[in-house]
């Protein structure tokens, strides 16, 4: 193969000289005088006579000489570019060529390099879009904040977003003019329209106000303005986002005026907000309604906005500029500490600022954005693993090139010319890889997307310009790393060493280097496995919590309208009651009741006194008003005492479960216990049943204290709660035919109404799901570091054997049996193995603590889990190294020999 | 000097030096002396300006450099055309001939009755 062109030695050198283009202009100048003094005199001139004419020709000397000296600055400037990159484009050419002749290697090394790569780019694009982006279209984002506070719940104390419309105002009150505030809720998924087949969209309630803090402007029609947006009289108008407007609405402008029925109101569509702006969420935002809404349909005594129990409103704040954010906080926390705030108030309380990028603020990230992030670092490693790897394929073939390599350092070739040389074939590989590598992140950036956040309604495409960057720079970065290793190496050969020995072996240090990236990549894959171990684990012992409620069994159905004053009916109940004596009778359904609430959706507190306690209590109960039969159908087992009873009439009673019994008369019965509702005058109702714990809210949470009132002997405090679903339980295999049962009842006994019916078990798939997550990921990154690690090892065990082929056939020749070469060839893919193994567990175990709070019932330093993935990896390991061992051993001494 | 006429002059020279260095490479010695034989006296060229348009046009591309030896075996560096120069050559005269049988042909002319 030709040696590319290179620029001739001598200019190289002239370079190198100090100022070589004074010498030239002075050289050339020189020469002229002195032939033209020199032909002056042949005419006859006196020498004085003659350098005066000949400078008298000449003109300003001085000034022609910088003139001169500049233009060759500039030529020499030019020149160097111009072989600088004729040398590139050479060592391109040739590194395009070469690779050509080794498609295979081309191909691995690309794969590799795009998996890992790829990987990374889709977790950067996760995390970008989690953490870092901040919305489109706010103007200076960066300036406001979202208040957070710091709040005692009845699990655990954590900062939180939400605030009630009280604390609002006292936080506004207390700021003044040292900024300004606005109050919205967060996107949530409405019904738009009418009917079964309604569509749906992401709404927003905001203050009038929450437009001019962030700068949303409308592209056409309208905003609404503050006297729209009274908190005891809202209009029904409704802005919409452009993508809404020309996804839902066509891109219609006469959509401006006419009604959209966003949960079964009426509102009139006043304007399309202007793009990009889609609020201030991960999620989009599609509809924007007046503030006042949020507190629709709740059933409140007083004016809603004094109440404590509406407080889901995240508050923004845009400081002015000569505030200072740590004096805000101070002021802020003083009022939230007031005692007036209902049961939230609390003296512990602290308000803190955080970004308006929620993720980014002081709150607990949710567990699929922890899963994220840990993820982030596995996808690092298996970039590294991936790394390794190709290092290793490199210096393979650099092992073979050196001879090679030593002609061409023989014929003068400077080492770091070669070291260019080589990387070009690195840097080719890399940058064809990191084209793959985007395909890779946008399918997976996608996937990651679905998996991690399904319900975020995305705003934009998971690849942008920061992401291809990313992905550039990480195949950079890959390409320094696995490609200066093997060039660095075999550029510090040996010529003569190399040319006189007659076998193209490699030298020790690169079969160092390489036993040491295989332990790296064996630990790494330990490493990976050991998560992808813990996480499986983590999900199967989550499966298995016994959460209280029979989930196979359980469906509960209920009917809403388009039409709130429907369901507010007060016959609604009564009608809720014949249905479930109907639905009894459906074939293969065994138990029915009636309740308030559907099965952990029970988040509703009362004020109660029991004889004892004084009204600070260390814990609140929810309770959910129940028909008899309740327990019977939603397999809550009762412990001690009786349900309620099937007719009224008879002494007040209450059923509570274990944990409240502890809780509220901890070391007696609870059995015969009286608790009075709403004052302490009330009638007292006894308790007359203690059932299991069940799950409040989530899957994964300590017992709660919760009690039972009967449907029709409610307290006068829980007046206004009524029946509102139907909960049966039926054998899990006619559950199918259930459903479509008593989706018929529904419709002959509630026309026009939209029927609901779920079943527990599906309801509840969405709570497994990070841990489902979590097993499915790190498992798929586990196996394909497995993978990756075997491939490395076959093929250099492979290509040890294919060097040590003489040594092989001596010893054979000598009278090793089959299995003594095998064994030979396997130990040291082992002991590779075995190093490994025992520092990837180490890491693990080290590495543990960082996934400790995403698992369920298993320490991370596991040692099941730690034997597993070591046999695993080891059966792996000798099964990579078995192919070539047998190729070893069925060497033929007397050909191989003879060859040599 | 005022900026337009040197434009005139510079044009010109490279003109001269192209047509000179088409006979074959040159040293800027003997460029000089075949622009000054060829006038014969009728313009003079200051030698300065004639190195400086030796090394634009090597800028430029037009032609290139080497050191070699003189006819006295003195050091000297020696100019010869590029093929963009050869071109340049060519193109250059071309435009120089136009300009001068325009020029001609306005000094002929006679002045048109105004309508």
């Amino acid at each position: 193969m030709p040696y590319p062109h290179t620029t001739p030695a001598w200019r190289r050198y002239l370079r190198l000289i100090r100022s070589p283009i004074a010498r030239d202009v002075d050289d050339e100048l020189r020469f002229h005088f002195q032939s033209r003094i020199e032909e002056l005199t042949a005419l006859g001139a006196a020498p004085g006579d003659a350098r005066r004419r000949a400078e008298e020709e000449f003109g300003d000397i001085n000034q022609v000489r910088s003139d001169l000296m500049s233009i060759d600055h500039r030529v020499a400037a030019q020149r160097h570019r111009r072989e600088d990159f004729s040398d590139t484009l050479a060592d391109v050419r040739y590194a395009f060529r070469s690779l050509r002749r080794s498609p295979g290697l081309a191909a691995g090394v690309i794969l590799l390099l795009a998996l890992g790569i790829g990987a990374n780019a889709a977790m950067f694009t996760f995390l970008d879009t989690v953490f870092l982006r901040m919305p489109a279209g706010v103007v200076d984002p960066g300036g406001i904040r979202r208040l957070w506070r710091y709040h005692q719940f009845s699990t655990e104390a954590q900062f939180w977003p939400g605030f009630s419309y009280a604390q609002y105002d006292a936080v506004r009150t207390a700021l003044g003019d040292r900024a300004r505030t606005a109050l919205y809720t967060a996107p949530w998924k409405v019904k738009i329209g009418l009917g079964e087949s309604s569509g749906e969209a992401q709404f927003v309630k905001a203050e009038a106000g929450f437009f001019a803090l962030t700068g949303a402007r409308a592209e056409i029609g309208r905003l609404y303005d503050s006297t729209e947006d009274r908190l005891d009289g809202p209009q029904r108008v409704a802005v919409v986002s452009h993508d809404y407007w020309r996804r839902a609405l066509n891109g219609d402008r006469s959509a401006i005026g006419k009604p959209i029925v966003i949960a079964g109101s009426r509102y009139t569509v006043i304007g399309v907000m202007r793009e990009p702006f889609v609020g201030v969420d991960l999620d989009a935002a599609d509809i924007w309604i007046p503030l006042a809404f949020e507190a629709e349909g709740r059933r409140e005594n007083g004016p809603w906005w004094k109440s404590p129990n509406i407080n889901g409103f995240q508050i923004l704040v845009r400081p002015a500029p000569t505030a200072n954010d740590a004096q805000l906080e101070q002021r802020m926390t003083a009022v939230l500490r007031r005692p007036d705030f209902g049961w939230y108030s609390d003296t512990l309380s602290v308000a803190r600022f955080g970004s308006i990028v929620r993720a980014a603020g002081p709150g607990k990230q949710e567990q699929e954005v922890q899963i994220g992030i840990r993820l982030a670092g596995v996808a690092l490693i298996v970039l590294l693993i991936a790394c390794a790897n190709v290092v290793n394929l490199l210096l393979g073939r650099a092992v073979q090139r050196q001879r090679e390599i030593a002609v061409r350092l023989a014929l003068g070739i400077s080492r770091s010319r070669l070291v260019r040389l080589l990387f070009a074939e690195t840097s080719l590989l890399a940058l064809a890889a990191s084209g793959a590598a985007l395909l890779v992140a946008y399918l997976a950036g996608n996937l990651l997307r679905r998996l991690l956040l399904p319900e975020v309604h995305w705003a934009s495409s998971p690849l942008d310009g920061r992401v291809v960057g990313f992905a550039l720079g990480v195949a950079v970065v890959a390409a320094i790393i696995a490609g200066l290793i093997p060039a660095l190496q075999s550029a510090r050969a040996d010529v003569n060493d190399v040319l006189k020995s007659r076998s193209s072996g490699g030298g020790r240090e690169g079969s160092r280097v390489r036993s040491t990236l295989l332990v790296s990549q064996a630990a790494l894959s330990a490493l990976l496995l050991c998560g992808a171990g813990l996480f499986v684990r983590s999900l199967s012992n989550v499966r298995h919590i016994d959460i209280g409620f029979d989930t196979q069994r359980i469906i509960t159905a209920t009917v809403s309208y388009d039409d709130h004053a429907r369901s507010s009916d007060s016959t609604f109940p009564a009608r809720l009651g014949e249905l479930a004596s109907r639905i009894s009778t459906i074939p293969g359904v065994r138990h029915v009741a009636l309740s308030s609430a559907r099965p952990m959706y029970s988040i509703s507190w009362l004020t109660f006194f029991t004889e004892t306690d004084s009204s600070r209590r260390g814990f609140s109960p929810t309770w959910t008003a129940v028909s008899s039969g309740y327990f019977d159908a939603s397999g809550v087992r009762l412990l001690r005492g009786e349900d309620f009873p099937k007719t009224r009439g008879g002494p007040h009673a209450v059923v509570v479960n274990d944990a409240m019994a502890k809780l509220a008369w901890p070391g007696r019965p609870a059995i015969g216990a009286c608790m009075r509702f709403g004052k302490r005058t009330e009638p007292c109702y006894r308790v007359i049943g203690v059932v299991e714990n069940s799950r409040e809210r989530s899957v994964i949470e300590d017992a709660s204290p919760m009690y039972y009132l009967p449907l029709n002997d409610l307290p006068p405090e829980a007046r206004g709660w009524t029946a509102n679903y139907v909960m049966l339980s039926t054998d899990p295999r006619s559950a199918a035919s259930v459903v479509g049962s008593v989706r018929g009842l529904i419709r002959q006994a509630f026309p026009g109404g939209i029927p609901s019916i779920v079943r527990l078990s599906d309801y509840l798939e969405p709570e497994y799901r990070p841990w489902r997550l979590g097993a499915t990921l790190f498992s798929a990154f586990g196996l394909l570091a497995l993978v990756v690690a075997v491939v490395g090892i076959y093929s250099t065990t492979s290509y040890s054997v294919q060097q040590r082929v003489q040594e092989f056939a001596v010893r054979i020749a000598l009278g090793a049996r089959l299995a003594d070469v095998v064994q030979l060839v396997v130990a040291e893919g082992t002991r590779v193995v075995a190093i490994g193994v025992v520092l990837g567990v180490g890491l693990a175990i080290v590495a543990g603590k960082l996934v400790a709070s995403l698992l369920y019932g298993i320490s991370p330093s596991d040692p099941a889990t730690a034997l597993g993935v070591a046999a695993i990896l080891f059966v792996a390991g000798i099964a990579a190294a078995m192919f070539p061992a047998w190729r070893a051993a069925r060497v033929d001494p007397a050909a191989t020999l003879k060859t040599d | 000097m005022a900026t337009d006429s040197l434009d005139l002059l510079q044009g010109t020279l490279d003109v001269l030096v192209l047509r000179a260095l088409s006979w074959g490479p040159m040293h800027g010695y003997a460029v000089a002396r075949f622009i000054n034989r060829g006038s014969d006296g009728t313009f003079k060229v200051l030698d300065g300006a004639l190195y400086t348009s030796l090394h634009r046009m090597e800028e430029r591309g037009w032609i290139e450099s080497e050191w070699g030896n003189s006819e006295t075996g003195k050091r000297a560096k020696f100019y010869r055309l590029t093929t963009v120069g050869r071109r340049a050559v060519r193109s250059e005269t071309t435009n120089w001939n136009d300009y001068v049988a325009a020029v001609a042909r306005v000094l002929a002319a006679t002045p048109e009755p105004a309508r």
